[in-house]
């Protein structure tokens, strides 16, 4: 493997990570789309920033991205606060205002530089180890890896300072508030990490698929886990397992590695979803199977606690004349009876089921209930 | 006069120009459990929120021991209804009873031993420590509101506001429930109920304010809980009373 492409592998690398890291506190507000309006409007202050500063390396376009992005998460509750239309309308109003703004500074006034739109929407990963930062002669390496090493420091002192503010006002902002825990405060300043952090991402993956980088990681980390310090950093770890399984597939495909990470994030999060233990589909079905068989385990005890003792019983219990009784195919029947005998529910003697003591409380504990 | 736990003076909140709550006035003297009684709509959640700062009086204002809310925030536990929450939220049981300590921790700095033991002890008055662990989307609705009684214990506060406690909570629950506020009450602690069943409260409360968007009435049980003022708060529902009440 060259350092080009392990200097490629760890830009892909720290950029999930990062996103991914606040794209958690994203998905658990429900604010996932927010992602979304930011990484585009963002784009509006990168270009803003730059006319300012003639460069495309400034620190000055990362604080004037931020600030864009808090802007646009501002006039987005202004809108919503009118009540005239709803979040999602509103979200859908504000940022294409802002990007479009940024789209036709661009090709009005930057068109003969580095900031063109491709770049912008997809990002070009490949390139990245060649523009490089130098401090005193010294190679740092590339600027993306620079610029996201940065970012996800900030990331994670931010959320290891305000851990606990975090997490309270986006479980309960009500109780923040009345604690004196400025909600609003909190979330603008987790606003200003996401912008920061879709500018950083910009370079590595484009505006479009930053928005997988955010969400498909935690949302794939949260079926995974039921505490919030573990889905955050399990949404890390899926991240930066999607950057590296992305990289070989774009190579390995000869395609774009940005695609191909998102395409590996997508993935990441159909086989959480399906094979989560406890809250993935296949958990799921495997639950209502079990509940399926104990509901009839039940039905069956439930008949034979009935007839026990009474002069039907041999009739009703006949093994041949469940079917008849319970109006159940031969299939089902052979099936629940199996089993019932497997967990000694019930022993079957010349053809007739009767009731074991274990049988016998379970028909009783099922009536109770 | 001693200080009230609680004096509402002259709120109105209104949603644009549709008033929820019209000059509505409220003491509560310290060491009392008081109901607030009223029809849906009757802005009882409401009064809560606005007392609490999560909702602007458009006129009026609510103190606590005497001084605004602002300044008494520290005295002042809140226990929403269980609904407000999203209950999927990753994390267990002591950590949402711990949130209630974040108040007097104070920004940036960890829970600490106290803070700890004193989630822990809540948990125990409330007869749940074995479910600390628990994940909180696994809990019964009974369950949920202890963790909730739980959270506001740990705040030590003076004055504790509940938005409907007994809402949806098994018969042992509501015991327990009543037994804490019991308690608390001994303790010279004052606590404010949103409350909806007519029946218990003469049972559970000292004090009632009957309320439908003004205040309809407000005193001690024996003198406002009376069918002519329920008649008055309820208008043409209060029928619905005298049927559960009857045979």
């Amino acid at each position: 493997m060259t350092s080009g492409q392990l200097e490629i592998i760890a830009i892909a690398s720290l950029t999930s990570a990062a996103c991914a890291l606040v794209g958690v506190f994203l998905v658990l507000r429900r604010m996932s789309l927010v992602s979304d309006a930011i990484t585009h409007s963002v784009l509006l202050g990168i270009v803003l920033a730059f006319f300012v500063t003639q460069s495309t390396t400034s620190p000055l376009l990362l604080v004037a991205a931020a600030l864009t992005g808090v802007v646009t998460v501002a006039l987005v509750e202004l809108v919503t606060r009118t009540r005239l239309v709803r979040e999602d309308a509103a979200i859908g109003l504000v940022f294409p205002v802002l990007f479009s703004i940024g789209v036709i500074l661009v090709s009005r006034y930057a068109g003969s530089v580095h900031l063109d739109i491709d770049t912008v929407l997809l990002g070009e990963l490949a390139f990245a180890p060649f523009d490089r930062v130098h401090v005193g002669g010294v190679d740092l390496g590339p600027a993306a890896l620079v610029t996201m090493a940065v970012v996800l420091a900030v990331d994670v002192a931010a959320l290891t300072l305000f851990w606990k503010e975090l997490k309270l006002t986006t479980f309960d902002p009500a109780l923040a508030l009345s604690l004196g825990l400025a909600p609003t405060a909190v979330t603008y300043g987790l606003m200003s990490l996401v912008s920061l952090t879709a500018v950083g991402a910009f370079n590595a993956v484009g505006s479009i698929l930053t928005v997988a980088l955010m969400v498909a990681p935690p949302a794939a980390a949260y079926l995974l886990s039921d505490r919030l310090w573990r889905v955050t950093l399990l949404a890390a770890a899926i991240g930066v397992g999607c950057a590296v399984a992305g990289y070989w597939l774009a190579f390995v495909l000869d395609a774009s590695i940005a695609g191909c990470i998102a395409a590996c994030c997508g993935a990441a999060f159909a086989l959480a979803w399906a094979f989560a233990p406890g809250r993935g589909i296949l958990a799921g079905a495997r639950r209502r199977a079990r509940q399926r068989v104990d509901f009839a385990l039940a039905m069956l005890a439930i008949h034979l606690a009935t007839h026990e003792g009474r002069p039907e019983a041999e009739e009703e219990s006949r093994l041949d004349r469940l079917g008849a009784h319970l109006r159940w195919d031969e299939g089902r029947i052979a099936h629940v009876v199996a089993a019932a005998q497997r967990r000694g529910l019930v022993v079957e003697q010349a053809g007739v089921l009767a009731l074991t003591e274990r049988g016998r409380r379970l028909a009783r504990q099922a009536i109770t209930f | 006069m001693t200080t009230a736990a609680l004096e509402v003076t002259d709120l109105t909140v209104a949603y644009g120009d549709k008033p929820v709550l019209w000059d509505v006035d409220v003491e509560v003297p310290v060491g009392t459990l008081t109901a607030i009684v009223g029809p849906n709509g009757a802005g009882k959640t409401t009064l809560l929120r606005s007392i609490l700062g999560l909702v602007k009086p458009a006129a009026g204002q609510a103190l606590v021991l005497g001084r605004p809310y602002r300044e008494q925030r520290r005295l002042v536990a809140y226990v929403p209804q269980r609904g407000s929450v999203d209950w999927d939220f990753p994390t267990d049981v002591r950590d949402v009873v711990l949130m209630g300590r974040y108040g007097r921790i104070g920004w940036v700095r960890r829970p600490g031993r106290r803070d700890r033991e004193a989630a822990d002890e809540a948990l125990r008055q409330l007869g749940i420590e074995h479910l600390a662990s628990r994940q909180i989307s696994q809990l019964s609705g009974g369950q949920q509101q202890r963790v909730f009684l739980a959270r506001a214990l740990v705040q030590e506060a003076e004055l504790y506001l509940m938005d409907e406690p007994f809402q949806g909570v098994d018969a042992t629950t509501e015991l327990a429930i009543v037994e804490l506020l019991r308690a608390l009450r001994e303790h010279g602690k004052t606590i404010v109920c949103v409350h909806h069943d007519l029946q218990t409260v003469a049972e559970y409360f000292d004090r009632v304010v009957l309320l439908n968007v003004r205040t309809v009435a407000a005193g001690t049980v024996e003198e406002v809980f009376t069918e002519e003022n329920l008649r008055l708060a309820y208008g043409g529902r209060s029928a619905a009373f005298g049927r559960r009440n009857g045979p």
